[in-house]
């Protein structure tokens, strides 16, 4: 009994240092692992790429209601092998905050989605190529606001013949 | 939303875990920021008076809220001595920061934050964070997130009614920089932990 309640004092402090420095190392938003994408030379794919964003917080969607939000924005670099396009992002949720009731913001919360394209022309040789890039956010607790933030999104392409 | 209280942070530019916050009876940084409306404006330059210190930018919904009520405070407790200096942590250029502010009401000071000014509060990252400064330059209480008005004007009476320092108080040191005075709190007490 003394050790459950030597565990919760812990885990309350542990908790109130996590609140108190925010998010800190861990960013507010991660990346579901991606599978490796098989690609046939000279033909494209779908990828999903699945974010999840802590409980706590929300973020802008891609297409926030006014210019001065900051947008997610996934940006994506491959080899000259490999393209990535035709970027789809979910649509936002239109969410009334406590700090501003009669306000509704565009934004992501929970788990959402970014669809995009691999293509590769015919010549592509067989062989895995990396795909790597960023997620830009800005996110928002239920009083308060974080500076924008990257994470690092990567995966692999395999071309195949 | 956040009390002020000792917790790790880490600092955006020097690495290691750093214990911050407390900043109760530490001198505020002193700094020299551009106004938006072009002036060089000095901290210190505003000793004898209590100094609502208000970190803030264009992306923060919750901070447009809280910027109307430090305007009609300014003007209820001006004659007691209350400026309100609010510092942009803002990419936006000037002319959007004062129009976001004009909309808003907002006449008092609006000066453009740096990274140095923020990394000198203890990293400002979490925003609205409001510092509140007592007539000789001591914090009196730094609150992150936003508040409710009656507990902004609470801080900003208790913040003009504080009692004014010696100058030969340790903490009449205008230069000293916040992260310094804690460090050497968060020694004494580990110290004294022993």
């Amino acid at each position: 009994m003394r050790r459950v309640g030597v565990l919760s004092g812990t885990l309350l402090l542990l908790a109130g240092l996590v609140l108190a420095q925010g998010f800190g190392d861990k960013p507010p938003v991660e990346m579901a692992p991606v599978g490796n994408v098989q690609v046939k030379a000279g033909g494209s794919k779908n990828v999903s790429l699945d974010f999840r964003i802590g409980s706590e917080f929300h973020i802008n969607s891609h297409t926030p209601k006014s210019p001065l939000l900051i947008p997610t924005v996934l940006k994506l670099n491959g080899p000259e092998q490999v393209t990535v396009a035709d970027l789809k992002y979910p649509a936002g949720q239109d969410v009334s905050f406590p700090f501003s009731p009669d306000e509704k913001l565009s934004v992501y919360s929970g788990d959402f989605t970014v669809d995009a394209v691999v293509k590769t022309a015919a010549n592509v040789p067989p062989g895995t190529y990396p795909v790597s890039g960023t997620l830009r956010f800005q996110a928002c607790d239920h009083s308060a606001c974080y500076p924008p933030r990257s994470i690092p999104v990567q995966f692999q392409v395999t071309v195949v013949k | 939303m956040l009390a002020s209280g000792k917790y790790l942070d880490r600092t955006r530019k020097h690495g290691p875990m750093k214990l911050v916050g407390d900043v109760q009876g530490v001198p505020a940084p002193d700094f020299t920021l551009p106004s938006l409306d072009g002036r060089r404006v000095k901290l210190s330059d505003f000793r004898g008076k209590a100094v609502l210190l208000n970190f803030w930018a264009t992306w923060c919904p919750p901070c447009k809220v809280e910027m109307p009520w430090f305007e009609d405070l300014q003007k209820q407790y001006a004659d007691d001595g209350l400026v309100v200096l609010g510092v942009a942590m803002d990419d936006s250029e000037p002319a959007t920061i004062a129009k976001f502010a004009s909309d808003l009401g907002v006449n008092y000071q609006v000066l453009l934050g740096t990274d140095k000014v923020s990394d000198d509060y203890g990293d400002v990252q979490y925003l609205p964070t409001t510092f509140y400064i007592a007539r000789d330059g001591t914090i009196v209480d730094k609150m992150t997130g936003l508040l409710d008005r009656k507990e902004i004007e609470n801080a900003v009476k208790k913040t003009l009614n504080t009692t004014y320092k010696p100058a030969s108080s340790p903490l009449n040191q205008a230069d000293a920089s916040v992260k310094e005075a804690v460090a050497a709190k968060a020694t004494s007490a580990k110290d004294a932990n022993r």
